[in-house]
């Protein structure tokens, strides 16, 4: 199975984040920059298959600017990928969530694919739209908020879960096809140092960046602001349980106001 | 300076949900009223649900009635939406942010080449243009976005707005116009649903109220004095990594960093110490109440109430003050 994982480089979770000086974005200043949670999620869920089916090969692809695009791409072949494809952004370009399924999907749409594997959504802008903007730009089926995939060589296809409103689904689906990720169903692994140097050598394939047709409006940053700072609990004194709640219940009913 | 917009309604139970009740509230406002709102269903009972459009002044609705999209792929139904948009001349259309909303509104913004966000809180058209407002890196920041372009695809975060006043009229039902689905789109079948262990599952993500334990519960069978303050509450069940990781419960219950983030009015954390692991996947909820034995756990520090005790006697009175004060 030749599968394509999509793989961004987001602002490490613990991230103590800031607003850029114009006040638009967040500033990516002194920010180290890790693959998306999700992401991993992803990679693993392709090693995994490439393990259980014999032949197969996984290709990173990522589009964004030097130099955390290649670190992710580095990092993904150090956890075993085969392959990597980097889209170089402008640095100055802040790239929305549809111009970055254009620039993925040139840079996929050569390359053999059976699987297109995503995150259900990056730990930054957390836009959700990439992967089925992905789908439509390919022009196959995609689906979101997906865990335990498997393969059934039997009747040749993928079969998974999806948590949605209406319960837990299970589907079957043949190939192509584009798979956002939930999370991993177990914990992804972490890389070996001969991988890793090992993976330094491994020649990174660059596609050309190129600006998208005019119609497609763009999604222009205006504020990005950050709650105040929470300044620690209230602590409620009481004597006896029966105090604690009731006191408790007061407050959230008559001062907080959440429920009636 | 108004919009054009087509709500993309989903059915529960035969009726409109509630995240499309708050769609049709939003769109009334952009529109400027009823007249520039157009209703879209689809499915087995689009037909016999349309009518409700017209409880909130929604007059035109176009129906896809085919039990087939009940059980597809977000990727058949972009097309007809697209086509649908276009043939009312619609310049907006927005949907609830459920499961099915967010995987239909990028699927629908790269067919229609529209600009368009997720999960959004606050919708505003004004001389600065389509602004949208919507929580980012799992609820820590807010950004607001100005959508250019003519066109725009829209997800409304659950719970963000409020369903429109009644003014009830009579609906025209059309059927949508339905191109052909792309051969490729046909293979994928949905097998089986079941229904998802009580409180977890999406419903933890869109839940009001949400309570969570964490291991200061000490053993699974302790777990219920969660559930039923959830229970009391009308809330969500949610768990730390540390009570799903032992198999107390599934990890669809967990909250944070490797799990679900949720953003409610009401996040009760009960017997959770609060690490930044859990904290990143619940500090953005409205109100914060962490009940912890120990007076320096970090949850407090996060928390906008705290009860210091031990769960085992606080909970149950909780539970029972709450079945009280709500007639249970
Ligand atoms: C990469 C990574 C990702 C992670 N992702 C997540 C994640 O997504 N979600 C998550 O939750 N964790 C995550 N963790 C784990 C996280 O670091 C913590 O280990 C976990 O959240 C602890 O769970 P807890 O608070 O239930 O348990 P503990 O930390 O053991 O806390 C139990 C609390 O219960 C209190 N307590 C004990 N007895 C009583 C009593 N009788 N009455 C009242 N209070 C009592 C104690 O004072 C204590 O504060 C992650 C860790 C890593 C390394
Ligand atoms: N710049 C990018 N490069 C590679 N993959 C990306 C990029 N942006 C988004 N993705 C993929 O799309 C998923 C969802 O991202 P988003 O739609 O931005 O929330 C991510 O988890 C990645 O798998």
């Amino acid at each position: 199975m030749e599968i394509v994982v999509c793989v961004k480089p987001v602002p490490e979770p613990e991230t103590r984040l800031r607003a850029a000086a114009d006040g638009r974005t967040y500033d990516t200043e002194a920010v180290k920059f890790v693959l998306a949670g999700y992401d991993e999620s992803a990679v693993e869920q392709a090693l995994l298959l490439k393990e259980s089916i014999p032949g197969s090969k996984v290709h990173a692809v990522a589009f964004g600017p030097s130099p955390r695009t290649e670190e992710v791409l580095r990092a993904s072949l150090a956890l075993g990928c085969d392959q990597a494809t980097w889209v170089e952004a402008p640095s100055e370009l802040r790239p929305d969530p549809l111009a970055t399924a254009h620039a993925l999907a040139r840079a996929i749409r050569p390359l053999p694919h059976d699987l297109v594997l995503c995150g259900k959504q990056a730990g930054d802008d957390e836009s959700g739209l990439v992967a089925p903007a992905l789908g439509e730009l390919l022009g196959v089926p995609d689906f979101g908020f997906v865990v335990d995939l498997r393969w059934d060589a039997g009747s040749s296809r993928l079969t998974f879960r999806r948590e949605t409103e209406a319960g837990e689904e299970r589907w079957e689906a043949p190939l192509p096809v584009v798979v956002a990720m939930q999370q991993a169903w177990n914990d992804p692994r972490t890389a070996k140092l001969p991988a890793i140097l090992k993976s330094r050598k491994v020649p990174i394939a660059k596609v050309a960046w190129t600006p998208l047709p005019a119609e497609l409006g763009p999604t222009v940053p205006v504020r990005f602001e950050l709650p105040p700072p929470r300044t620690g609990a209230k602590i409620v004194e009481y004597k006896t349980p029966g105090e604690a709640a009731e006191k408790l219940v007061r407050i959230l009913r008559e001062e907080a106001k959440v429920f009636p | 300076m108004s919009a054009r917009v087509l709500v993309v309604g989903e059915l529960r139970d035969g009726h409109l949900a509630d995240p499309t009740l708050e769609s049709v509230g939003s769109a009334l406002a952009l529109a400027g009223g009823p007249e520039g709102v157009v209703g879209f269903l689809a499915g087995a009972s689009a037909r016999s649900a349309a009518s409700e459009y017209g409880r909130y002044g929604v007059a035109d609705v176009r129906v896809a009635e085919s039990g087939s999209f009940d059980s597809v792929p977000p990727a058949f139904l972009a097309p007809v939406v697209v086509a649908t948009a276009s043939e009312t001349r619609s310049d907006t259309i927005v949907v609830g942010g459920t499961t099915f909303g967010r995987d239909l509104t990028g699927r629908v913004a790269a067919r229609w080449n529209a600009a368009a966000a997720n999960g959004v809180t606050e919708v505003r058209l004004t001389g600065e243009g389509f602004l949208v407002r919507r929580p980012v890196f799992g609820g820590r920041a807010t950004e607001t976005l100005r959508l250019e372009g003519p066109r725009r695809v829209l997800s409304l975060r659950p719970h963000s707005f409020s369903a429109p006043e009644e003014k009830p009229t009579e609906v025209r039902v059309t059927p949508a116009a339905a191109p052909e689905p792309a051969p490729g789109l046909l293979g994928p079948k949905r097998v089986a649903v079941a229904p998802i262990a009580s409180g977890a599952g999406p419903g933890l993500t869109d839940a009001a109220i949400v309570v969570s334990g964490g291991r200061g519960l000490r053993a699974p069978e302790n777990f219920h004095l969660v559930e039923e303050l959830a229970q009391a509450l009308g809330a969500a069940v949610g768990a730390s990594r540390a009570v799903t990781d032992a198999g107390w419960r599934p990890p669809s219950f967990q909250v944070g960093q490797t799990g679900k983030t949720v953003s409610p009015q009401l996040y009760i954390a009960v017997g959770i110490s609060g690490a930044i692991q859990h904290i990143v996947g619940m500090v953005s909820s409205r109100v914060i109440v962490a009940i912890n034995s120990d007076a320096t756990a970090p949850i407090f520090k996060v928390a906008d109430y705290g009860l210091v005790g031990d769960l085992f006697e606080i909970v149950p009175a909780l539970t029972a003050e709450v079945r009280r004060v709500r007639g249970l």
